[in-house]
């Protein structure tokens, strides 16, 4: 998509509200790839993330910050964006590692995506492969900053470009339902 | 190996497994028998006698199935399907292997066994096409979701080319992999400034 110059459109009160988000971040615990090897030590105590005011959440319907920690295979796609359209407004999502980014060291596979941002609006991403809790906490911050500038409008792109990334989706996918036979 | 520190038992060891080794050549015409490690050895079987070399092993301890595999021999036009079973009381591992036609690749199914060889039979259908006669949930997706193409696994599928139709690449206008050289000193030239898409 191109950049264009954003212009803050947000009532009164909902920069009071975006102050208010941006010190109480539920993040979802649900781990994609490698990189979720990263976030014990990003949430316990020797980094500690809920010195930030931020910490993790079992529940989509209850959580605000969605990670995808490294390479995203099309069986997994769907369930993320699943559980994405299940999360309530406003949600955020941070890319994690060169996988999500450009495919890392999987760009040429059968199963995984090359680029998140055609499936999700993406906030911010992390660079590394893997980032290590410094990169973490400091794109934590980075997020808070931008959640109170109101630059963080990942959610507000998926609802006015829905047919794009659903475009996207489809292409690749071929089908975004949920299928699990354990469970039928 | 547990019994290392025991000569006499290491020989008894060995001599047991010679016996084994000669049986089942007897047994099973134009078995050959390699030894990979000192506990891993190699048995490749004719395929119409696979099955019966499996009951045979399986009666007399190596009946722990650890997992069923394949091997694309594209050249040779031939799928080497691979049975990889455990002895628990002597810690021997045999990889029991024969060759099916590459073409026809239909091959019998051994989950009456070992109930677990279903899921590892629909592993290899999904990932190299082999059909298990007998399976009827064979043909059931597993790991990979509505899949259009050639099993992924075959030597004759591109995983390039599929990433590239289905998963569009970031593109971007400065390549870093030349820039790297330029820095390294391989060869010469500017580096000029690019904004990254997306």
């Amino acid at each position: 998509m191109d950049k264009i110059e954003k212009i803050d459109e947000r009532g009164v009160w909902e920069k009071i509200a975006d102050q208010l988000r941006s010190r109480s971040m539920w993040m979802l615990h649900y781990c994609t790839g490698c990189g979720a090897v990263e976030l014990p030590p990003s949430t316990t105590s020797r980094f500690d993330m809920e010195r930030l005011g931020m910490g993790p959440m079992a529940t989509p319907r209850q959580a605000d910050l969605f990670l995808i920690t490294g390479y995203l295979s099309t069986k997994t796609l769907r369930r993320v964006i699943y559980t994405y359209e299940k999360m309530a407004d406003p949600k955020y999502v941070i890319g994690f590692g060169s996988c999500t980014i450009n495919g890392g060291i999987y760009y040429d596979s059968y199963s995984t995506i090359n680029r998140l941002d055609q499936y999700l609006p993406v906030d911010l991403y992390i660079a590394g492969c893997m980032p290590r809790p410094e990169a973490i906490l400091n794109a934590f911050t980075k997020l808070m900053d931008m959640i109170r500038k109101g630059e963080a409008d990942g959610w507000k792109r998926y609802k006015e470009n829905y047919e794009w990334y659903k475009q996207n989706q489809l292409r690749s996918l071929g089908e975004v339902v949920v299928y699990d036979e354990f469970h039928e | 190996m547990m019994n290392s520190t025991n000569d006499t038992n290491d020989t008894n060891a060995s001599l047991e497994l010679q016996r084994v080794f000669e049986e089942l050549k007897s047994m099973f015409v134009g078995c050959e028998v390699s030894q990979i490690e000192p506990t891993q050895f190699k048995l490749i079987v004719p395929s119409d006698k696979m099955l019966g070399m499996l009951t045979y092993l399986k009666g007399i301890g190596y009946s722990h199935l650890s997992i069923i595999t394949c091997v694309d021999w594209i050249d040779e036009k031939k799928f080497e399907l691979v049975y990889i079973l455990f002895n628990w009381s002597n810690g021997v591992t045999f990889l029991v292997s024969t060759f099916i036609d590459r073409d026809r690749p239909i091959f019998y199914t051994v989950k009456d066994m070992w109930p677990t060889a279903e899921y590892y039979e629909r592993d290899v259908h999904e990932f190299f096409g082999v059909e298990f006669e007998g399976n009827e949930n064979c043909k059931k997706p597993l790991m990979l979701e509505l899949w259009d193409d050639l099993p992924p696994l075959r030597k004759d599928f591109d995983p390039l080319q599929y990433s590239k139709e289905h998963f569009p690449d970031r593109t971007y206008e400065k390549d870093p992999i030349h820039e790297a050289r330029i820095i390294r000193g391989d060869i010469e030239g500017d580096i000029e400034g690019g904004e990254i898409d997306g």
